[in-house]
């Protein structure tokens, strides 16, 4: 698949290479004896990899719109945790790489290059800096199973221990100290406004009512209590109810993706029950309070094309579109023709449905189109092309299970489809 | 990418290991003494070229002969100090900033003594 880099994107790597870029004139470049190479190599990684280290830390942020430069905030955290991978094993590599440089003077130096006597702490520092990395990445990347979503952010947090503990290896040692200032500060102040500031941020609602769409999802009606929120269609917020009955989830943030449009008064988010938390949000108790926090997504994007659209919606993935259909409602103009189609295992489950149709017929340019699985089996482009011929000249965005989007990704690369006119956010580890 | 990091961590902490055993097994070396010898300042001063180059750094003597050609500078910057105290350039390898802890690993290997006077 090919990749298409954002403005952010490119941000982001002149910022991971600024202190390699500065070091560079005094690291020059190697002899041609491998152990000079390998030293070299040693410095060079040591220098990425803690600048990978300390912006996946900064990248982390989350302040409400500053992920659309980067394609949204299932992307950034994309992002977030490549280099966050990317550090882990460019540090590795540093450690193994200096060691083995000294081998030709005996394995005795190569050693206490990695081990040195107690009297050298900084370079002890760097180990522990490595312990923490593993304690907090270790559950990430799945290397003994994965624990709960809480447990896992609470572990994560050692990642500002690592921080502070590689800059205390780094600082003494680097030539240059600036660049590390800069991005460790950013890195840190990062991490200390997700878990001390952002809770001011958060916008205070009170759960209005629970509608019930289906067996298992629920759709929130949220009144604002002050400053209300101001999102674009098909956005997505982090919501944290603080309803003293419920069973699970209670001051816990959880994404949510916005079904209401921007200028509704009230706030919508449709909810299924796929996990503790959202379980015990079916049951909510209407009049208690939650916090919100964002919006966050790139969904449908900042500079449409004015090509026709085509949608396409499954599960809960439907809501992004519900939004969408609502704005377009709410403004009374279709730009564009927009075809939605709701993939569905059986119409009854089709949730949103009747009033999907319902806005297909009042407004002229939208559509609805449903594609039954148990009646058709799985969407293909005989579907596509009785339904919507040009289907490869529009616009697409898809939201739906993780099988469905590779399904739906599968079938229109290989129709020609460009990547670049694809749009989709998966929410599967905000 | 899960795979790769547990794979990498993995052949991380082998190789880690594989160097600490293999260098456990080894015979001990006979060149570094374990009771460092005592070095005036007159035999030190004896050292003073490239065919055998002693220094002295904070109280320890170093024959870094053998390095000279390795080091990262020209041999000049290295040979200037031969045979006498060179705490200063050790710690000055730019104004004000010391060597490394990488350097310092690497100049135990070449301990011949202590300095007295």
């Amino acid at each position: 698949m090919r990749y298409h880099p954002r403005a952010g994107d490119l941000a982001l790597a002149a910022a991971v290479l600024l202190p390699l870029v500065v070091a560079l004139p005094r690291l020059g470049w190697p002899a041609n004896e491998a152990g000079d190479w390998l030293a070299w190599t040693g410095r060079v990684t040591g220098i990425l990899g803690l600048a990978m280290l300390l912006l996946a830390a900064a990248i982390s942020i989350r302040v409400p719109g500053w992920d659309r430069p980067f394609g949204g905030l299932a992307r950034l955290w994309r992002l977030h945790h490549g280099l966050g991978f990317g550090a882990f094993v460019l540090l590795m590599v540093h450690a193994l790489a200096l060691a083995l440089a000294a081998v030709p003077l005996g394995l005795p130096v190569a050693v206490e290059v990695l081990f040195p006597p107690f009297s050298r702490g900084v370079i002890w520092l760097g180990w522990l800096a490595w312990l923490a990395m593993v304690l907090f990445l270790a559950p990430t990347f799945g290397f003994f199973g994965r624990p709960r979503y809480q447990a896992w952010k609470r572990l994560h947090l050692v990642s500002a221990v690592a921080l502070l503990l590689a800059l205390a290896h780094a600082l003494p040692l680097a030539g240059e100290t600036w660049p590390w200032w800069l991005l460790g500060m950013a890195g840190l102040a990062a991490i200390a406004w997700r878990k001390l500031g952002s809770r001011q941020a958060r916008l205070a609602y009170r759960i209005e009512a629970v509608e019930p769409l289906a067996r298992g999802v629920v759709e929130l009606v949220l009144a604002p209590q002050g400053r209300r929120l101001v999102h674009e269609p098909g956005q997505f917020l982090y919501l944290t109810p603080l309803d003293k009955t419920l069973a699970a989830g209670r001051g816990e943030e959880h994404p949510y993706t916005i079904t209401s449009a921007p200028a509704d008064d009230r706030l919508r988010i449709g909810i299924k029950d796929l996990g503790d938390a959202s379980h015990a949000l079916q049951t909510v108790t209407p009049g208690s309070i939650a916090r919100v926090e964002g919006p966050y997504g790139d969904f449908y994007g900042r500079h449409p094309s004015g090509r026709h659209r085509l949608w396409l919606g499954g599960g809960i993935g439907i809501t992004p579109f519900v939004g969408g259909a609502r704005d377009l409602v709410a403004r009374g103009v279709v730009a564009a023709q927009v075809l939605l189609i709701y993939l569905t295992n059986r119409r009854e489950r089709a949730y949103y449905l009747d009033e999907l149709e319902s806005i297909a017929e009042r407004l002229a340019g939208f559509s609805v189109v449903v594609h039954d699985y148990l009646e058709r089996g799985a969407l293909d482009v005989a579907f596509l092309v009785e339904h919507c011929p040009g289907f490869a000249e529009r616009e697409i965005h898809l939201c739906g299970p993780p099988a469905m989007n590779a399904h739906l990704m599968r079938l229109l690369t290989g129709q020609g489809v460009p990547r670049s006119r694809i749009h989709s956010e998966v929410l599967d580890f905000l | 990418m899960n795979t790769v990091a547990y794979t990498a961590f993995i052949a991380f902490l082998s190789s880690v290991l594989t160097l600490v055993s293999v260098n456990a097994l080894s015979s001990p070396d006979a060149v570094v003494p374990s009771d460092p010898e005592g070095i005036t300042r007159e035999e030190l001063a004896r050292h003073d070229s490239a065919e055998s180059c002693w220094k002295a750094i904070h109280g320890t003597v170093y024959d870094v002969t053998g390095f000279i050609a390795d080091h990262p500078t020209p041999a000049a910057v290295m040979l200037e100090w031969c045979g006498r105290d060179a705490s200063e350039a050790w710690d000055n390898k730019r104004p004000g900033r010391p060597h490394s802890s990488f350097a310092e690993g690497m100049l135990e290997r070449f301990r011949v003594g202590r300095l007295v006077d």
